[in-house]
């Protein structure tokens, strides 16, 4: 049988609607998960030692699981627990929210802590109050080192979100599954979409290199 | 009289990073106004921890010292607090060895930072004395310039005018030229001077024997976490009384007698 990709073609109009879920889905994800994994990796470096524990718990229980049990876990598990009915679009953003949290405290931790002692010494020689150290001196350094690394993670975000296809939500990998079984056509079909992904993962994934040695080069000091 | 009170005053400090280094045992030195104490002595001798805690970098186990008068530090015991008024802290800078500016903003940004977020100063005036004192340290064309694309003389000339934006009334430099290749030593020292001709109070750690002589009103060998030797520049530099003092002297800045 020879590969026949014209077959593509009168697809096209199911795919862009996949695609298009998949972008909303891992836009959406990226500003929650960032937001969560910048409180909590706020919050493990904390003071109180619950804070500490229960970020603690959180980010390794998400970092150590497959994120398809999470999937699986939040999609049918949670509405249970909770009571209410979860739309496909709320359990997928919920759950890769989840996991994005917890990637991405990482990241932000690792960040926070290569803001080096002398940075603090220079803020106390200076008379700063510890809210100006911490607004104007650290967290300015620590999201700045953070960027490369949380443009990689949205860019494994973007091709970990495939994984919602396994619960049923219709984006790109879901379209192309279900294409490729009404046509028979597997390698074509899948392939296709791969090409997708990679069109939108790789020019991020330049821009990350590129991205880290410009602030490389702005704070090496 | 008023002119002979003491500046500073340290007595009997202790300090020790954990239960087996002691740094700092049994510490008396007393600093006059418009002096400049230029502190030697051999490596690990306690020297950059001895400023740390006039900077209230670092808390002391025990002893006290005074600024002008008012208490500045004091702690009873090891197991005391160490209380540091942070008004008095705030007269004092520092300038360190290692580069110390903030990355993230611009030359003339790092100098209004403390200004501005600690006294309240208007952005226009803060920036207006800024390039000023850039001016004057000959980095009037730097203002805009992030840290990354100044050498490590402008760097440190850039990170003493940062501590002079706030009117300190003594200044400590902690080895400020040691980490900068040798033809960049010079513009830094000079700017020094420069304060020097002002009468600003220092209390410098260097191991640049020219800048020393050059430099100190005072000069105060530190060895073993005490003073050894205390005294004028020509004494403790040309012909120092103690044995250890000699032997330092002819080690590290190869004098011949
Ligand atoms: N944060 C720290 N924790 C543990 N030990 C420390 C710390 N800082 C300094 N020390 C130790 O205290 C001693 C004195 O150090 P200090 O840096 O004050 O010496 P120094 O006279 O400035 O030496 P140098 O000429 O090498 O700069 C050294 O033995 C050093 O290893
Ligand atoms: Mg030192």
């Amino acid at each position: 049988m020879a590969l026949d990709f014209s077959i593509i073609l009168r697809f096209q109009d199911a795919l862009v609607l996949g695609l298009w879920m998949t972008i909303k889905l891992t836009l959406i994800c990226i500003v929650l998960g960032c937001t969560l994994g910048f409180v909590v990796g706020l919050a493990r470096t904390s003071r109180n030692v619950l804070v500490r524990a229960v970020s603690s718990i959180y980010v390794e229980f998400f970092r150590g699981t497959p994120v398809l049990i999470q999937l699986f876990w939040i999609f049918f598990c949670l509405p249970l627990i909770l009571g209410v009915e979860l739309s496909n679009l709320a359990s997928g953003v919920i759950a890769l929210t989840l996991y994005m949290g917890a990637i991405t405290s990482e990241t932000f931790r690792a960040s926070l802590k290569s803001v080096g002692p002398e940075q603090r010494d220079a803020c106390v020689a200076l008379g700063l109050p510890n809210r100006v150290q911490i607004t104007n001196v650290i967290l300015p350094q620590a999201v700045l080192r953070a960027i490369p690394t949380l443009l990689s993670n949205c860019v494994s975000l973007f091709k970990e979100s495939a994984l919602v296809s396994a619960v049923g939500m219709a984006d790109l990998m879901f379209v192309g599954q279900n294409i490729s079984n009404n046509t028979a056509r597997p390698v074509e079909v899948l392939t296709v979409v791969a090409l997708i992904y990679f069109a939108i993962a790789f020019p991020l994934t330049r821009a990350v290199t590129l991205v880290e040695g410009r602030i490389l080069k702005k704070l090496a000091i | 009289m008023s002119n002979t009170a003491p500046l500073v005053k340290m007595r009997n400090l202790h300090k020790s990073y954990g239960p087996h280094v002691q740094v700092l045992k049994g510490l008396d030195i007393e600093m006059k106004p418009g002096e400049r104490v230029v502190v030697i002595g051999p490596s690990g001798g306690g020297k950059s921890t001895l400023l740390r805690v006039m900077m209230g970098l670092e808390k002391i186990d025990s002893g006290s010292v005074t600024f002008a008068g008012k208490p500045y530090i004091s702690s009873e015991s090891a197991d005391t607090k160490t209380v540091i008024d942070t008004d008095v802290r705030r007269s004092i800078g520092m300038v360190f060895q290692h580069y110390t500016l903030f990355p993230h903003l611009s030359v003339l940004q790092n100098l209004i930072l403390a200004p501005c977020k600690v006294r309240g100063e208007k952005k226009a005036s803060a920036m207006q004395r800024g390039q000023a004192l850039l001016e004057r340290f000959g980095l009037g064309a730097k203002a805009d310039a992030y840290p990354a694309q100044l050498s490590g003389g402008q760097k440190q000339r850039v990170a003493i005018a940062r501590a002079l934006m706030l009117d300190p009334k003594l200044m400590l430099f902690d080895e400020v030229t040691s980490a900068l290749d040798p033809e960049l030593v010079g513009e830094v020292e000079q700017v020094i001077l420069q304060l020097a001709n002002q009468n600003m109070p220092m209390m410098i750690v260097t191991h640049d024997m020219w800048f020393a002589k050059n430099i100190a009103s005072r000069v105060i060998f530190c060895a073993g976490g005490v003073v050894v030797e205390d005294g004028p520049p020509e004494q403790v530099l040309g012909s120092p009384k103690e044995e250890r003092t000699r032997d330092f002297i002819d080690r590290v800045f190869h004098i011949k007698h």
